[in-house]
């Protein structure tokens, strides 16, 4: 018998938590915070060149300005950072890598004489020369980004290259290549490349950091995803205790990857860890466009992709090489390069493999995680290729696609079993839902229609033992506190865990809180990324719900004299129909109950869950294989159709389709959200997104009018979101993660959709008015690709094709 | 050097004392109306958006000086004197259309704005009218639903909110 029973339990539509307050604007985030005026305000002094030694740096007019306390430069705070990969330090110490870089850092008891110092501070530099073109910084060794590269730490499942620009590079090896090529029937190789993109939240990046001047211990509030990696972080950089440093997260204003691991903390702290400085609270709000200029980025990337297919159509063979640019750090940006290699047959089971994934160090700012972590970037190019070998194969790009489809149970290019999924199913929907099949006339006057289809897929990239643990406490008036150090950054985390509770609980949904993150009150979660904590975290606050349950329904069966079986929780109501008894929650569930013998028994019952994923082994390193590289694959598809102005390349989108296999949607309402947002996230940077460098490494589009973002007017009329739900085994309630993956195939789809409608390919994204128009202007010099590739001279996609062979 | 200036904020006469260069979101949040939330302060992502005299307005782009004689109203100052949401923010939080909630303040006085003007719009008015404010995580789709519905809560009710609390 269910013991429980709720209206807002797993999967119910409910009201979402801090909804009414982010209405009403009463939610503090960070810059709301308010320290009174023993806060001090820092800004950043940065380098004006891409590559270049310091030669010297003068703050002595800063330090003149009324209100600047301080100026302090990297020498001044040597501490190297990094989440995978040491190789960050939060101000330029010698040498500049980027145009952006701090260079020093102005302390002052104003936001206003911050800046005003930050512009008196010259720096001069000895220019070396800069490398931007990521194919050439990892083809030739002749500009190092990081000379120093094999001195940095780094965790072992990452294999940077000293003397090099390599910063990973990660591996799959697999059968015989070049046996399957020669034997293949069809042969296609094709080329795919994308600019760096921005996160473009709206809330920039904010943090407050304090050192207590008597014991030394740190306090940092910051527009954090991941309190605790963050606290880890800074741990391991400042060789610090753990115990002596708080991470409080407030609510955070959008993240998708920008504000994971450790952002501007560190560079904070070289304020406020200052002895001058110490005992004051510092704040370093980073203005928009720095935020675009010096922040992390969804790395840019060039993909070579090549195919062997027999003569029934089967892919036999495929030989990756991807660059990723990963700018001037691979702290991070080692593992996205990760993560799509060892996702590298996309959907496809394919027997032989070879793929290299390299993250290469450039001049420019660095790229990170971004909703996706590289699967938007492998599915930007598989997705494409695939779509073009069908065409040479002859075969419908639909049936050529499920002909070699990865059904459950082959094996993905890491050799593990791929778990149960519907993707033929949701293949099935979008395809009639858009008429994939049925060519129709544009609905603009002389305008052109074409529609598009691309299949997605990822899994959680994060390393095996990244763990969750959450604490569920029963309050004396019923209600119950979740501490889950998931960052609720709108996702609608702790809607879900709050409906997770509800379903063990039998509490109503709106007698449950769960507190942002502090990791003085919370037990400790690895980091809110990866799509991963619907079901790590899930599965540590369902286990600490029932662990709460069991001590609850332990107390009630002594007190009430019956068996726990006996006892139901409804609607909050502890209930006892054998004996009559119904009674709300009240003190003695923190208090103790006066049990008949005549003791008190209990106290405050409080519920605690941990999870690891158990089973989770490394791809070896020389042949990427491990009979269980990742939890679980969640899987899907879009459809798109778009029609195009002939006369002036403009792209209108006229309908979407997207659906995936989330296992199980425990919050429908956050499900729908995801996708949707996700889905026109995945659209804007198909269409409009890039960012881009002058030839000295200065970048163009640091703000909202030169980096376009989709606006109200940009969305498509139509957006068809929808899920399957097979249930993955090893997780809460058979769910699956699905924050992401929206993200990751709306571009290639309409890449496809274009060729559909022009008949001509383009290999480069965005796919923007004006790169559709030069394409529509290429075709009619007879063309049949169109390739962009900002730092190649050779243009002809032909041509640049063939160089690489 | 710093000069008063004297104004209806949400209802209530306010005097602040500002730098003339002082923008008014800097100001307002200076006062601690921290709904008005800056984005960019360039103009360019509407979260600062607040309502002057009936207008929207991106109040980075207002010196505090300005709003001199005029009436404010913020997010704040829909909300009603027992804690009800106003249709607006009601119908917001009913359709999903709050994920992270930074651009929300902005987006509803932008719709509040719009509303009292074209109580009954059409989809393609509503892309106009909150097309100055940005948001990333919803996909703008909920939020179209959501103004539908206040739309038609608000027709329903039979007033145009416009009272200045
Ligand atoms: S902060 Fe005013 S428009 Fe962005
Ligand atoms: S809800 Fe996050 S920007 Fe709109």
């Amino acid at each position: 018998m269910k013991q429980t029973v709720t209206k807002n339990g797993i999967g119910a539509w409910t009201e979402r938590k801090y909804d009414v307050e982010k209405a009403a604007g009463t939610l503090a985030f960070t810059d709301d915070l308010r320290f009174g005026p023993e806060l001090l305000h820092a800004r950043a002094v940065r380098s004006t060149v891409a590559h270049g030694e310091i030669l010297s740096i003068d703050f002595s007019e800063a330090l003149k300005v009324k209100g600047v306390v301080k100026v302090v430069t990297g020498k001044d705070f040597v501490h190297r950072f990094g989440l995978y990969l040491m190789d960050r330090t939060p101000m330029a110490i010698g040498k500049v890598r980027y145009m952006g870089e701090p260079v020093a850092l102005v302390i002052a008891e104003s936001e206003e004489a911050a800046e005003e110092g930050m512009l008196k501070v010259t720096a001069k530099y000895r220019e070396l020369p800069p490398i931007f073109d990521p194919v050439k910084a990892a083809t030739d060794n002749s500009v190092l980004v990081h000379p120093e590269l094999e001195t940095y730490d780094h965790v072992d499942f990452i294999t940077p290259f000293p003397g090099t620009n390599i910063g990973n590079w990660f591996r799959i090896r697999r059968g015989d290549v070049d046996k399957a090529f020669s034997e293949a029937e069809y042969i296609v190789e094709e080329a795919v490349n994308c600019p760096q993109i921005a996160h473009g939240f709206l809330e920039p990046h904010c943090c407050i950091c304090r050192e207590d001047p008597a014991t030394g211990d740190l306090t940092i509030w910051s527009t954090a995803q991941s309190a605790f990696a963050l606290r880890d972080i800074v741990s391991k950089g400042l060789k610090y205790p753990l115990s002596k440093i708080r991470v409080i997260a407030p609510p955070i204003g959008g993240g998708f990857g920008g504000k994971a691991g450790m952002t501007v903390e560190a560079l904070c702290l070289a304020g406020a860890m200052n002895p001058d400085v110490r005992g004051r609270p510092v704040k370093l709000y980073i203005p928009r466009e720095e935020v675009l200029l010096t922040s992390w980025v969804r790395q840019a990337y060039v993909a070579k992709i090549k195919l062997g297919i027999d003569k029934d159509g089967k892919i036999i063979a495929i030989r990756n090489t991807f660059y990723f640019d990963t700018g001037i750090s691979a702290e991070y940006g080692a593992n996205p390069v990760r993560s799509a290699g060892y996702s590298s047959t996309g959907c496809y089971y394919i027997p032989n493999v070879w793929t290299d994934s390299y993250a290469v160090y450039t001049n420019k700012p660095f790229g990170g995680a971004y909703r996706g972590f590289g699967l938007p970037e492998l599915m930007g190019a598989m997705e494409v290729v695939i779509d073009i070998a069908a065409r040479k194969v002859g075969m419908d790009p639909i049936e050529f696609r499920l002909k070699n489809i990865l059904k459950p149970g082959l094996p993905t290019c890491t050799g593990m079993p791929m778990n149960n999924h519907a993707l033929d199913t949701i293949v099935g929907k979008v395809v009639d839902r858009i008429r994939l099949n049925e060519k129709e006339p544009a609905t603009r006057k002389g305008w052109v229609r074409g529609k598009g289809f691309a299949l997605a897929l990822k899994a959680p990239a994060m390393p095996a033992d990244a763990a969750s643990s959450a604490i569920v406490k029963i309050l004396g008036d019923g209600t119950v506190e979740v501490l889950a150090a998931t960052m609720d950054m709108g996702q609608g985390a702790y809607t879900a865990y709050s409906q997770m509770v509800s379903e063990e609980l039998g509490i109503p949904i709106e007698k449950i809180r769960c507190p942002y993150p502090d990791t003085q009150s919370h037990p400790y979660d690895w980091q809110t990324v990866a799509s991963r904590s619907c079901w790590s975290m899930g599965m540590a606050v369902k286990r600490a719900a029932s662990d709460a349950r069991q001590k609850l329904l332990a107390l009630y069966a002594e007190y009430w004299q019956v068996e726990p079986e006996s006892i139901t929780i409804e609607h909050g109501i502890v209930k006892c129909r054998k004996k009559g008894k119904a009674e709300p929650i009240d003190e003695h569930i923190q208090s103790g109950f006066p049990m008949p013998d005549g003791n008190y028994k209990g106290g405050p019952v409080i519920g605690t869950g941990s999870f690891v994923p158990p089973d989770v082994i490394y791809p070896d390193a020389e042949t990427g294989q491990s009979p269980k590289s990742v939890v679980h694959f969640t899987v899907g598809a879009v459809g798109i159709d778009v029609e195009v102005d002939p006369a002036t390349g403009a792209v209108e989108v006229n309908k979407v389709s997207a659906g995936y296999d989330v296992g199980k949607a425990i919050s429908p309402v956050n499900v729908k959200g995801q996708i949707e947002g996700g889905t026109v996230q995945g659209i804007s940077a198909g269409l409009m997104e890039g960012m881009y460098y002058d030839e000295h490494g200065k970048l163009l589009t640091p703000d909202f009018t030169d980096y376009k973002i989709a606006t109200a007017l940009d969305v498509p009329p139509d957006l068809d979101a929808f899920w399957e739900e097979t249930p993955e085994e090893l997780s809460p309630y058979g769910n699956r993660g699905v924050g992401e993956h929206s993200m990751i195939s709306p571009a290639p789809a309409m890449d496809n959709a274009l060729f559909d409608a022009l008949g001509i390919r383009i290999h480069s994204y965005p796919l923007g008015r004006e790169r559709v128009y030069k394409a529509i202007q290429a075709k009619k010099k007879g063309e049949t690709d169109l390739w962009e590739y900002p730092y190649a001279l050779e243009q002809s996609y032909k041509n640049a094709i063939k160089e690489w062979k | 050097m710093k000069r008063d200036v004297h104004f209806i904020l949400n209802g209530k006469p306010v005097t602040f004392s500002v730098e003339p260069r002082t923008t008014l979101l800097r100001a307002l949040r200076e006062y601690g109306v921290t709904s008005v939330k800056r984005g960019c302060e360039e103009g360019e992502c509407g979260t600062c958006t607040v309502v002057i005299d009936d207008l929207a307005q991106k109040s980075c782009m207002v010196l505090a000086l300005e709003a001199e004689g005029k009436s404010v109203l913020t997010v704040e100052g829909l909300v009603g004197p027992k804690g009800e949401l106003h249709p607006i923010q009601q119908a917001f939080v009913d359709e999903g259309a709050i994920q992270c909630g930074f651009c929300t303040p902005g987006m509803i006085m932008s719709a509040y704005a719009f509303l009292r003007k074209t109580p009954d719009p059409t989809e393609e008015e509503i892309r106009v009218a909150l097309a100055g404010n940005l948001c990333r995580c919803t996909g703008y789709i909920p939020i179209f639903r959501a103004v539908h519905k206040a739309a038609a809560v608000m027709r329903e009710l039979g007033h145009i909110p416009g009272r200045a609390r």
